[in-house]
């Protein structure tokens, strides 16, 4: 076995690891199935890490693969998981950093991400992770004029489950 | 947006309560995968192993030992119960020590040696399930055959001709297939999945070895 790659491979990831903590933040609902995602991702990223090249930035490629196990594997179950009670545990928002209201509507907000399919949660966390088009349609392999066009249904979308 | 931009601004606040794992958490959960799979191997076995128990205790009541009784079977079944219990001890054994020995490796080339190790002590399993359940039946059979001919010395009419004796074996072979088919069968499902899933790590350790 390659150690130099091993090595360099755990480097990279434990310095990114965000991106897969954040990815699990809006697909799994409680702290067991975020491991487990975390995982899966960690397992996936090292099975394609000999494809990795570096012709583009490891965050770049690790966006693109850990979104796409999240987003297989959330298909895979879809059922389950939208008919299981989310608590919102994630997303605690600490009270003495906002008023009352504003935490309520952000509380709102998440609830809503929750309730999107798989592609789409893919999209709201490439806005939320400041993504351009072009990185957005590189990410989940999809022309840049379909990235926009979906993002702007997204976005509709969520506007009408926060105010129906 | 609006709202849409406060949430980004929260989702940026958010950032600093993630978890943190350190360079050792992942990479040790770069080897995980197989040891869940030789953990399941582990654990079936042991509710093999209870089934088997939970059966025998139900099944096994006073008429059975009457009937064991009868065709003097009663030591058989005692020895075969206590030998294959003590050798199904040693395969739950086995599985365990895979399975610690796996979740410990820290190297790609151990744990693919693990691997194979896992692989053939399964395989050793379903050979000793297969060759201890055809050793017992025929056994079985023989012994109440000699019981039969003991009796059947005061009763003329019992007595076996040629063609009697041809059915009597071809069936008793015929129905032994049928059950080593069987099992065989339940066991394939059973373990082959695990097995399979085993296999295909290996390959992509040994590929990553290449690379």
């Amino acid at each position: 076995m390659n150690k130099e790659l091993e090595h360099q491979f755990v480097t990279n990831l434990e310095k990114h690891q965000n991106i897969a903590h954040k990815i699990c933040r809006i697909y799994t609902n409680d702290q067991e199935s975020h491991n487990d995602l975390f995982q899966e991702i960690t397992i996936q990223l090292w099975k394609a890490y000999p494809k990795f090249r570096g012709d583009s930035k490891f965050s770049t490629w690790m966006y693109r693969v850990a979104l796409n196990t999240a987003i297989t594997l959330y298909r895979k179950k879809k059922r389950s998981i939208r008919t299981q009670d989310y608590d919102t545990v994630h997303f605690k928002i600490k009270a003495e950093e906002y008023d009352d209201e504003a935490e309520r509507h952000l509380k709102l907000m998440y609830d809503a991400i929750k309730q999107l399919n798989d592609i789409d949660k893919a999209l709201v966390f490439l806005y939320l992770e400041d993504k351009n088009y072009a990185e957005i349609s590189y990410t989940l392999g999809i022309s840049e004029v379909n990235a926009r066009v979906k993002m702007n249904r997204v976005k509709t979308k969520l506007k009408n489950i926060i105010n129906p | 947006m609006d709202d849409l931009d406060l949430l980004k601004q929260d989702w940026k606040k958010q950032e600093k309560n993630l978890p943190h794992l350190s360079y050792d958490e992942i990479y040790k959960m770069i080897w995980k995968r197989s040891s869940s799979i030789v953990k399941w191997i582990f654990v079936i076995s042991i509710l093999e192993f209870l089934l088997g128990a939970v059966l025998n205790i139900f099944l096994a009541d006073e008429e059975y030992w009457q009937q064991m009784e009868k065709y003097q079977l009663t030591e058989f079944t005692i020895i075969v119960y206590i030998v294959s219990y003590l050798i199904t001890f040693y395969f739950i054994y086995r599985f365990y020590k895979n399975y610690q020995s796996i979740s410990t490796t820290d190297s790609a080339s151990r744990l693919m040696k693990n691997i194979l190790k896992t692989r053939k002590t399964v395989k050793y399993y379903i050979g000793f399930i297969l060759i201890s359940s055809g050793v017992v039946f025929l056994i079985t059979v023989f012994l109440m055959i000699r019981n039969h001919a003991v009796e059947s010395a005061d009763n003329a009419n019992m007595e076996f001709d040629a063609t009697q004796w041809l059915i009597f074996i071809g069936g008793t072979l015929l129905a032994l297939g049928l059950l080593l088919g069987v099992i065989w069968l339940i066991y394939r499902v059973v373990y082959g999945i695990l097995l399979k899933r085993l296999l295909k790590n290996y390959k992509e350790l040994k590929k990553l070895e290449m690379e």
